[in-house]
């Protein structure tokens, strides 16, 4: 019997209990390490997802969706009356129904001339772009402008603003400076728009004068020819 | 207990305690700050899920409704000769509106997010933004489309275009993100060439280079245009 071994075994005991405390500590503390890892590093990989969308984006997101749903509840509701008088009436009030309408959608799509309040706004300027026109025009309309033109030549989406050899045309008409853009539309709205981007404007060097009016009654002469179909067909 | 036991255990406590106020400690300055943050960002999600849930309903709805007030026109329409001309002049209005479905020839254009730069920083000139379709959509336009789609919400003459860090909002629909397709009705020739050209949308194809945005495009016999769904009110414009 080697005299290192313990010849009655006494003292081996409490010398496991004492290391099998420590492996026990020694666990905890380290499944409390791995958990406490585990989570940091999820909470992380959330917070990394979210950086495309930054809170402010989404308080924007949010007011537009508010905008956007009452306006359709708005829409809803003439639709709804209209449905009703047509249900309600003979061929007089399909008749009348109808030709409103035609009123309406005459004016949306340029056809005929239009008046209401709005904005004016001039901008004088050499070196200005197509594309610094079509995104003047874009922010007026998502700030609430209804209808618009430039230089007398009436807009609408769908009207071709093109960069030409002598400068900008609107539906293959050169536009000189200055321009003036009006506007028709909730007047308050679009003039927080039309405030920002003449500030804008100014600070441009291509720009000697950028300025804007409200006016109570706006009038828009200019009228868009109507083009028939040639590719598309009503499904 | 020996010396030297007694000695470890203390070793031991001393380090779990120290680990304990180490985790302690990083909690409270990674974990629940973070925490607050995502709960708040949630919040702000789910109320954005919300507005688009009822942004849905909202303008299936106004689908409905127009449906109904056809059916109702057209019956007066069988009645009436003058009813039925009438109801051609706005049918015809209705489709340059962009408020009945249309199909025919075209072209289907992809826009599709890049990647982010080594040193873009905090720039996100690799995402898809509103401006960029925008372009495109004025771009076709220009070149003769007779109408057009983004993602399935049709363009109207008062579509408008917002957005912000890849989001794309287009009059009153929900947002779009990457990819997106445009697709526009028209003669596919002439589009296709304005697209091939290199002068053409210059932001898109300085950022293809700097950050691979995508931009692909193909051209088709037969595209089918759905109708518009949202409103085309114009409460403050009176007709002269």
């Amino acid at each position: 019997m080697s005299p290192r071994r313990n010849p009655l075994g006494t003292r081996r005991l409490p010398r496991r209990r004492a290391s099998g405390g420590a492996i026990s500590v020694w666990l905890i503390a380290l499944l409390v390490a791995l958990i406490a890892t585990v989570q940091i590093r999820s909470e992380a990989e959330v917070a990394r997802s979210l950086v495309g969308i930054d809170t402010t984006s989404l308080a924007f997101l949010i007011d537009d969706l508010h905008r956007a749903n009452e306006s359709l509840q708005a829409e809803s509701t003439d639709l709804a009356q209209r449905k009703a008088t047509l249900e309600s009436g003979g061929s007089g009030a399909a008749d009348q129904v109808l030709s409103d309408e035609a009123k309406h959608l005459r004016a949306v799509e340029g056809l005929v001339p239009v008046h209401g309040p709005g904005v004016v706004i001039t901008i004088d300027a050499t070196g200005l772009t197509a594309l610094d026109l079509q995104d003047a025009l874009n922010n007026l309309a998502a700030g609430g402008a209804e209808a618009m033109a430039v230089n007398d030549r009436r807009v609408v989406a769908g009207v071709p603003i093109e960069q030409t050899g002598s400068g900008v045309a609107v539906d293959g008409v050169f536009i000189a400076a200055p321009w003036t853009i009006t506007t028709i539309g909730d007047s308050n709205r679009i003039g927080e728009v039309a405030d920002a981007m003449t500030q804008q404007l100014r600070a441009d060097r291509r720009v000697r004068q950028a300025s804007y009016r409200v006016e109570a009654d706006v009038s828009i002469r200019a009228v868009i020819s109507e083009r028939p179909f040639v590719y598309a067909v009503g499904s | 207990m020996t010396r030297r036991q007694m000695l470890s255990l203390v070793a031991v406590a001393v380090v779990a305690l120290t680990t304990g106020f180490l985790v302690a400690g990083q909690v409270r300055a990674q974990l629940l700050t973070p925490s607050n943050q995502v709960a708040r960002y949630q919040a702000l999600v789910r109320s954005v899920q919300d507005l688009e849930a009822t942004n849905a309903d909202a303008r299936a709805k106004i689908a409905a409704l127009r449906a109904q007030i056809d059916a109702l026109e057209s019956e007066a329409a069988g009645r009436s000769a003058a009813t039925q001309a009438l109801r051609n002049q706005v049918a015809d209005l209705r489709a340059h509106a962009g408020l009945t479905a249309m199909h025919g020839p075209g072209i289907e254009v992809r826009l599709a997010n890049g990647a982010p730069g080594p040193d873009s920083g905090g720039l996100t000139g690799y995402l898809v933004n509103y401006q960029d379709v925008q372009d495109v959509v004025n771009l076709l336009f220009a070149q003769g489309a007779e109408g057009i789609s983004v993602n399935g919400r049709r363009i109207t003459p008062l579509t408008a275009y917002s957005g912000s860090a890849g989001q794309v909002i287009i009059d009153q629909g929900p947002p779009l993100s990457s990819p997106i397709k445009v697709t526009a009705v028209g003669d596919r020739n002439r589009m296709a060439a304005a697209l091939d050209d290199s002068s053409a949308l210059p932001d898109i194809r300085a950022r293809q280079v700097q950050f691979q945005l995508h931009l692909t495009f193909v051209g088709s016999p037969d595209l089918l245009l759905p109708a518009y769904d949202s409103s085309l009110r114009i409460p403050h414009v009176t007709a002269s």
